[in-house]
């Protein structure tokens, strides 16, 4: 072995600039200011309140002020004054309702039945909700046009035909028909969340209560349900808000059954001339509801104490249901066959009909709808191509954004940091429509007419997911570990490139292609967005509807479904890899 | 023997040795507040080259708050760091830890899970840019130092507590750095390892000459590691000395009882013996002892006065041996026996006071009445 001996030359060193020169001593003053850390900081900063708080602020300006600068509530008085507009209000109250109350109702029994039953099909109805949730309801809607439009539906067909119905027993094209399909595309996010929580109460809160004589029943009433309270909570909360920003579903049938939401209005007042002082006054209750959630999320919510659950579940938790488990099974696979397998289908079958209404038979089967769809002298081929470069930098921009701010407001101290989250925050509850409302406003004359527009769009409403995923995985990472690696020597820089971001780079990966995904099915901010030469996927798929033309809509909606769920599929492969090699 | 291959720059310079040299760490008047608590208030200390200071006090009295400013991790609200003489930490200027050439070992080890054990070792060698035949050997020898050899290309998810600590500690050592800071290294091991450890690590340190500043709340922790202990209380300094020093002649009261086990007795001055440093205390509890005291104590002390006396369990005793005609023994009733292995623990009441002592032999009690002696010389006035 060599012999090595401690070469004192670096603290001679140090102590000759100690003693020496001005020059060395101003030198050691800027670098104590880490100018790469501010510029790096400074910048992501100044991105985020372009992206945020300047569309937020001129939204907020043009509702309250008149076209001669001064404050006024009139702007509210005559857009709420303006035919349809109280009705369309109702209208999305009732929708909240009842598309809440679905989403719980379904949502709670089957995360139970999942988490912690032995109900057969269980597996298959976590797959049935994984795919209902990556299928944008405005996709949605086609399917169900194809199953239950009021007379050419193939189930209604089915009834009126084989099963003796005398008229159509379903209608899509009613309110009731977007409550359900609201309710099916949003379960998941109540089901999920529950499901994650009782997953994760530790086996022994609940076995204390069972050795103080408690019973299973009341176990689960007592200890169990408070527990997953919090977790229900934000999921009521994200769904109001969803039901309440939804625009695709509501649009398409509403054209159709003649009425209103909220949000088409929006739409409807952008359309030419657009009207945005009045767009803005009626997206204010929209925002104003989505602050007042996002408070109870913050003081009801994070009141109760979340890091109880940490531990585990065991399979002594598992309750046995007996002759119940076939009816839990029955049920399960109900809802699979409702909310995954026949949308689906319906999608797939309708993409290669002929026409719609045709009979189903191997004749009829055809693939001219991709054809048309790839043929070049055709709109949709060009916007395949511009949702998928949207979606490669709005997930590029929002993974690098929320590394950064993730790690500003995880790691570093000062005035206002608070306020980055809080205004991250603020985006995410934020209804797609209103601020894409802002966006138009406050880049219109930059950007018409541009996918740098809409990028500005999707990049600001999706850095939320990327920023809460990083964040939480930057949360993990012990504070020491960057810290060992600035007392070895490493800069600010080089310690997140390799300590930090090496540890969070599956939160980043994650991040990434769930921006990218929700990128390519974005539609509310697109419809207001997207100009004749900039038209997406979703708005096209929409046009496609409300012109009828449904074959054309679902074979566009195959691609998006297929390109989002393999991208889906893609990050469970990596996540599972990657969790073997580290633990 | 590695240890040797290893050796540091201080190796031979004790402080005596290096009188030019200015301090390794001189923390001058720091001060930093925590939300609403003063956690560090007013400290000065210094550590010359190749000295062990250990930070020694309760949980949450200022010692990581300390050692974080040291590190540059924290910018004091008031008061300066100077590292060889420069000026490193003050409140309005702060030099990034990275320029600091300080190692450190973390509470938590913080061995990054993504590198194995050598690339872990070698991260600030080739963060200094050093040619990578030459980090591969120094990689090694540090290695060697640490009884990892075998080790060097597992991941931290694959070795032990212990183990990790090692690697946590190779790699504080392999750049050489002119400070080593721990905080708290042992504290995540199981007992008899951390028993274990502490010898080690105190022989590293000297076989290296390697300067260092240790945080504990373990006494026999600071025992074994310091050549000077820093006891701290509340962000204050009570006491700095040897580990004979603060544990025979502790300063305060806080000091006397946070190191060892103590009994604090109160009572009178009777007799001021100023040439023989020492006074006699007439014991509220009853009883009369010899005592020695602090000199600036004693140049205020008059007969009739207040004083605390220490005694140490080990110093009672409780057969009469020769002792000099003034004192007399402290009356006190057996209250419990306890067999520690090595010793017997008792307890006694003198009064309302309770008495500790450890004794070899089991006590014979008449009545289950004792009359305890300090052994000669043990006795400590604390001011
Ligand atoms: N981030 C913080 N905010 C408020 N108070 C803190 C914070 N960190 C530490 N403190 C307080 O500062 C004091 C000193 O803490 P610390 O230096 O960690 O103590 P030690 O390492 O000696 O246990 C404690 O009273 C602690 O409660
Ligand atoms: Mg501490």
């Amino acid at each position: 072995m060599s012999e090595i001996s401690f070469p004192g030359t670096a603290v001679t060193d140090r102590r000759a600039a100690h003693g020496a020169s001005a020059d060395a001593r101003l030198l050691r003053r800027i670098s104590a200011l880490q100018p790469v850390r501010l510029l790096v900081i400074g910048l992501s900063i100044a991105i985020l309140l372009a992206l945020i708080a300047y569309p937020l602020a001129l939204l907020t300006g043009y509702s309250l002020i008149d076209a001669q600068g001064h404050l006024t509530f009139e702007t509210f008085e005559k857009a709420f004054a303006r035919r349809g507009m109280w009705q369309a209000t109702v209208n999305s109250g009732w929708l909240v309702f009842f598309v809440t109350a679905g989403a719980c109702a379904l949502g709670i029994p089957l995360a139970w039945l999942v988490a912690r039953t032995d109900a057969p099909g269980k597996s298959l109805v976590t797959l049935a909700a994984g795919i209902s949730f990556v299928i944008p309801t405005f996709i949605s809607v086609i399917s169900w046009i194809f199953l239950a439009a009021p007379n050419s539906g193939y189930l209604n067909r089915l009834a009126t035909g084989y099963l003796g119905f005398s008229s159509a027993p379903l209608n899509i094209m009613s309110f009731t028909g977007l409550v359900f399909i609201e309710i099916v595309g949003v379960y998941p996010l109540v089901f999920f969340a529950v499901n994650a929580a009782l997953n994760n109460i530790d086996a022994s809160h609940e076995q204390a209560a069972r050795i103080l004589g408690a019973n299973r029943w009341r176990t689960t009433l007592t200890i169990t349900l408070p527990m997953v309270r919090p977790a229900i909570l934000s999921a009521v909360i994200l769904v109001m808000l969803d039901a309440l920003s939804s625009f695709g579903a509501p649009a398409a049938i509403g054209t159709m059954a003649n009425f209103s939401v909220i949000t088409t209005k929006i739409y409807d007042l952008l359309k030419f001339p657009p009207q945005f002082n009045y767009a803005a006054a009626v997206a204010m209750p929209i925002l104003i509801f989505t602050a007042i959630s996002l408070l109870i999320q913050k003081y009801a919510v994070r009141a109760e104490n979340f890091r109880t659950l940490t531990g585990k579940a065991t399979p002594e938790q598992i309750v046995k249901l007996g002759h119940w488990r076939w009816l839990a099974g029955g049920f399960c696979i109900v809802v699979a066959l409702i909310t995954a397998v026949l949308p689906v289908g319906a999608l797939l079958l309708l993409s290669v009909l002929s026409s719609f209404g045709a009979p189903i038979s191997l004749a009829n089967l055809v693939g001219k709808h991709y054809a048309l769809i790839f043929d070049e002298n055709f709109a949709a081929r060009a916007s395949i191509l511009h949702s998928m470069l949207l979606a490669l930098a709005a997930a590029t921009v929002c993974a690098t954004l929320g590394l950064v701010l993730g790690w500003v407001v995880e790691r570093f101290r000062f005035f206002g940091r608070e306020l980055i989250g809080f205004l991250v925050m603020i985006a995410y509850g934020f209804p797609s429509i209103a601020y894409a409302v802002g966006i138009l406003m406050g880049y219109v004359n930059l950007f018409y007419g541009t996918l740098t527009l809409i990028l500005i769009a999707y990049a600001g409403k999706l850095l939320p997911i990327a920023f809460v995923l990083v964040r939480n995985g930057i949360q993990q990472l012990s504070t020491d570990l960057e810290e060992a690696a600035r007392i070895s020597g490493a800069g600010w820089l080089r310690s997140i490139k390799d300590v930090t971001f090496p540890l969070v780079r599956g939160s980043v990966g994650i991040a990434w292609v769930l921006v990218f995904s929700l990128s390519l099915r974005e539609l509310s901010m697109s419809a207001i967005l997207a100009q004749s030469d900039t038209q997406v996927m979703p708005t096209v798929v929409l046009q496609f509807i409300e012109d009828g033309a449904v074959e054309l809509a679902a074979a566009l909606a195959v691609i998006i479904v297929g390109v989002s769920l393999s991208m889906l599929a893609f990050i469970r492969l990596v996540t599972a890899r990657k969790t073997a090699t580290i633990s | 023997m590695p240890a040797t291959a290893f050796a540091h720059e201080a190796a031979a310079a004790k402080p005596a040795a290096a009188p030019q040299a200015p301090a390794r760490l001189e923390l001058r008047n720091l001060r930093k507040s925590l939300g609403a608590t003063a956690a560090v208030n007013g400290i000065d200390l210094k550590v010359a080259p190749g000295e062990s200071v250990v930070l020694l006090g309760p949980s949450g009295c200022g010692k990581t708050t300390t050692l974080r400013m040291v590190a540059g991790f924290l910018q004091p609200d008031g008061g300066e760091v100077h590292l060889d003489g420069v000026l490193s930490s003050s409140a309005t200027f702060a030099l990034p830890p990275e320029k600091r050439r300080l190692g450190m070992v973390f509470q938590t080890y913080a061995i990054w899970p993504h590198k194995t054990v050598a690339d872990n070792v070698a991260y600030g060698l080739e963060v200094a840019g050093r040619r990578r035949a030459e980090i591969r050997a120094e990689v090694a020898a540090v290695l060697d130092l640490v009884q990892l050899g075998a080790l060097a290309n597992r991941f931290p998810a694959e070795l032990s507590g212990g183990q990790q600590q090692r690697v946590a500690l190779a790699r504080a050592l392999a750049t050489k750095p002119s400070l080593l800071l721990l905080d708290e290294p042992l504290s995540n091991l199981d007992a008899s390892l951390r028993e274990e450890m502490r010898f080690e690590l105190r022989a590293l340190q000297k076989n290296l000459g390697i300067t260092t500043l240790y945080v504990t709340h373990d006494q026999d922790e600071a025992l074994v590691l310091a050549d000077r202990i820093v006891v701290m209380n509340k962000g204050r300094i009570e006491q700095i000395g040897t580990p004979e020093e603060v544990y025979r002649t502790p300063a305060t009261r806080f000091v006397g009882s946070f190191i060892g086990i103590a009994n604090l007795l109160e009572g009178e001055i009777a007799t001021v013996d100023r040439a023989g440093e020492r006074v006699l205390v007439a014991l509220d509890i009853g009883g009369r002892v010899w005592s020695r005291a602090p000199r600036s104590w004693l140049d205020g002390a008059v007969t009739g006065g207040r004083a605390t006396v220490l005694l140490r369990p080990q110093d009672i005793e409780l057969e009469a041996a020769e002792h000099p005609g003034a004192e007399q023994p402290i009356a006190a009733a057996f209250l419990s026996e306890s067999f520690l292995g090595e010793h017997y623990e008792l307890k006694l009441a003198a009064g309302e006071a309770l008495l500790r002592v450890q004794s070899r032999r089991r006590g014979t009690f008449a009545d289950g009445r004792a009359q305890l002696w300090a052994r000669p010389g043990s006795a400590w006035v604390v001011a």
